[in-house]
C-alpha cells in the first residue's frame, strides 16, 4: 500500500515515515505541471453554490484547477458545469463573472451555445459549412460528473472517479457542520453576498495545509487576538468551548480529507457566543438548543477548519466560509472565498455576520492577512537554490494517532489525534501530503479507491 | 458595403432585412452583439423558412425595417 512506503512520489520528495517533505513540491515547475494532470483532473472540486444560480439562464464563472468553467442553470433548471472555451478556437465563451443569459456566444468567430451546452449558432452555417457541420458533436465540454450537495456544487473531470458521496466517505458529517443550518436543519445555509477573490504569491499547498488544521500557527494571529475582532468583543472568535471540549484533529487516510473538531462533554451546553449583539447571541442560543434536539449526540461536535482534498477549505463556525485555493502557476494562488449564513436568519443577524466575516477573512480581513504574509514569504524563501536543499519538518505528533477514538460515548470516524493536552499536531497536514503523494503516483482510480479493495475482500 | 448595424440596440418586434433578401422579425435579443433570435416573414431563396425561428448572425443583417 502506498501509505506504507518510506519514500513517496519520487525518492527524497515526500518521506512519510520520517515526516519530511522537500521544498521542491512547492516550487518546482515540473512537479506543478504534473499536479495539474494527475491531481486536478481526477479529484472532486468545489465550483459554487446553487443559491448563486437560482433562475434558468443564471450562470457563475468558476474554476477547476487552472481552467475556467461555467456553472449554469439551463432553461429546464438543470445545473451544468462546462469548460469555458469555445470548441472552434478555444476563446472564452463567457468573460463576465456572473449573470443571466439565453446563450453563451464566442466573441471570436461567433459560435454560440445554449445554457444546456448545445451548439446552437454557427455563423455561415448554410454558406460556409453547407449545413454539413454536425452541431451535436461540437457542444461545450461538460464535466462527466457533477454533484449537488446541500446547495453546494461539486464537479470532477474524471468519469472513473467515485461518486462525490463515496469520495467524501464519512467526512460528510464534517462538511455538514458547514452546510446545515445552525439549528441543525439540513442544508439550511445560503451564500451571503458575493464572493471574494484575490491572489497570493505562493504555491496553493501553503494555504491548503494551513486549513487542514494547522493550529501551531496561532502565534501568527496574536496581534488580531489582542485587537479583539471577535463577535463577543475579545480574541478573534469565541473559543470558550476549548475550556471543556476535547480538541481533535481528524484525518481520513484513504480519502485525504481532514479537519479539526471540538467534542463537547456529554450533557453540557454549548458555551454562549456572539455576545456583542443580544439579537445575534439569542439567535444562536436558540439555534443551538434546536440543533441539540435534532442531532442528539452528534450536536456535541463543533466545527473547526478543515479541508476536502485537495483544495477546498472549510471554516464551519466563526466565520462560516468555504474557500478554494485555485492554482495559478507554481508560484501563485488565487483564493475564492464564499461566506455562508443561515437562510432563515433574521436580517440583523446576517448583517452582523457580514461585518464580522469581512473583519476576519478575505484580503482585507485581519486574520487572513496574517496568513497571507506567512505564505507569501515562506514560498519566496523556499525558491532559492540553497533553500531547496532543505526539507520541511512535519514530525509533530508522529506516532500518536488513534483509530476508533471515542469519548463519553461518541465515536469519531477517521484517524484521530487528540491535541487537548498536546496543544498542536501536524497529523492532518501529513494526511494531505500522504494523499497528494498517492495521486502523484497512481495511474488510475483503481489504485486510489483503496476502500473498494478492502470492501471487496470482506 | 453597408454600414454595420449595432444589433444590441434592436428589440423584439424589429424587422430586419438579411443579405439574401429575407425579412425577419426579432423575437428576442441576447445582447451579445453577435446573434438575435428572429422569425422569418419572407425568404426569396427558401420559402420553407417562412414562419420558422432561427438565430440570425449580425453580419447577415443589412438593413433595419419598421417595427411591426
Amino acid at each position: 500500500m502506498t501509505t506504507a512506503r518510506k519514500e513517496g512520489y519520487r525518492p527524497g520528495l515526500v518521506d512519510m515515515a520520517a515526516a519530511r517533505i522537500s521544498r521542491e513540491i512547492f516550487v518546482n515547475e515540473e512537479i506543478y505541471r504534473e499536479e495539474l494532470e494527475k491531481l486536478f483532473t481526477r479529484v472532486w472540486l468545489f465550483v459554487g453554490h446553487e443559491s448563486q444560480i437560482p433562475k434558468p439562464g443564471d450562470y457563475f464563472v468558476s474554476g477547476m484547477g487552472e481552467e475556467s468553467v461555467l456553472l449554469c442553470r439551463d432553461r429546464a433548471s438543470k445545473v451544468h458545469v462546462f469548460l469555458n472555451s469555445c470548441r472552434h478556437r478555444g476563446m472564452k465563451v463567457c468573460r463576465y463573472d456572473e449573470g443571466n443569459t439565453p446563450v453563451f456566444t464566442c466573441p471570436y468567430h461567433g459560435w454560440s451555445y445554449g445554457t444546456d451546452g448545445k451548439l446552437v449558432g454557427v455563423p455561415y452555417f448554410r454558406e460556409a459549412y453547407h449545413e454539413e457541420l454536425d452541431k451535436s458533436q461540437w457542444g461545450l465540454i461538460e464535466v462527466p460528473q457533477l454533484c449537488l450537495y446541500k446547495g453546494t456544487v461539486w464537479a470532477c473531470w474524471d468519469p472513473t472517479a467515485p461518486p462525490f458521496l463515496e469520495y467524501l466517505g464519512d467526512f460528510d458529517r464534517y462538511l455538514d457542520l458547514l452546510l446545515d443550518g445552525w439549528d441543525g436543519s439540513e442544508g439550511g445555509t445560503e451564500i451571503l453576498g458575493g464572493i471574494q477573490k484575490w491572489r497570493i504569491p505562493c504555491n496553493w499547498k501553503f494555504p491548503a495545509e494551513n486549513f487542514c488544521g494547522d493550529s501551531y500557527h496561532n502565534i501568527s494571529h496574536r496581534s488580531v487576538d489582542l485587537v479583539g475582532i471577535g463577535p463577543s468583543g475579545s480574541g478573534r472568535r469565541d473559543m470558550q468551548e476549548r475550556l471543556m471540549a476535547r480538541r481533535l484533529q481528524v484525518s481520513f487516510y484513504e480519502r485525504g480529507h481532514q479537519t479539526g473538531v471540538y467534542l463537547l462533554p456529554k450533557d453540557r451546553p454549548t458555551p454562549p457566543s456572539y455576545q456583542h449583539s443580544s439579537v445575534v447571541s439569542e439567535y444562536f442560543a436558540h439555534c443551538e438548543e434546536e440543533r441539540r434536539r435534532k442531532r442528539g449526540e452528534l450536536a456535541r461536535l463543533i466545527g473547526s477548519p478543515g479541508e476536502i482534498f485537495p483544495n477546498t477549505a472549510l471554516h464551519p463556525r466563526q466565520p462560516r466560509t468555504i474557500a478554494v485555493w485555485h492554482p495559478r502557476g507554481v508560484h501563485e494562488t488565487e483564493v475564492w472565498r464564499w461566506y455562508l449564513v443561515d437562510k432563515s436568519a433574521p436580517a440583523e443577524v446576517k448583517d452582523f455576520l457580514r461585518d464580522y466575516y469581512i473583519r476576519y477573512s478575505g484580503p482585507g480581513g485581519m486574520t487572513e492577512q496574517d496568513d497571507m504574509e506567512n505564505w507569501n514569504y515562506a514560498h519566496a524563501a523556499s525558491r532559492g537554490t540553497i533553500a531547496r536543499r532543505y526539507p520541511y519538518s512535519y514530525e509533530q505528533g508522529l506516532g500518536f494517532e488513534v483509530e476508533n477514538y471515542e469519548w463519553q460515548g461518541l465515536r469519531i470516524p477517521g484517524t484521530v489525534m487528540d491535541i487537548t493536552e498536546a496543544k498542536s499536531s501536524e497529523h492532518n497536514l501529513r494526511n494531505l501530503y500522504r494523499r497528494w503523494t498517492e495521486f502523484m503516483e497512481a495511474e488510475s482510480w483503481d489504485e486510489l479507491a483503496t476502500w473498494r479493495v478492502a470492501r471487496a475482500a470482506e | 458595403m453597408t454600414e454595420p448595424i449595432n444589433i444590441r440596440l434592436l428589440g423584439p418586434g424589429t424587422r430586419i432585412v438579411l443579405d439574401d433578401g429575407a425579412v425577419a422579425e426579432i423575437v428576442s435579443n441576447p445582447l451579445d452583439g453577435v446573434w438575435v433570435f428572429a422569425r422569418f416573414l419572407s425568404s426569396p431563396d427558401d420559402a420553407a423558412r417562412v414562419g420558422s425561428e432561427e438565430m440570425i448572425f449580425a453580419q447577415d443583417i443589412v438593413e433595419i425595417g419598421e417595427a411591426s
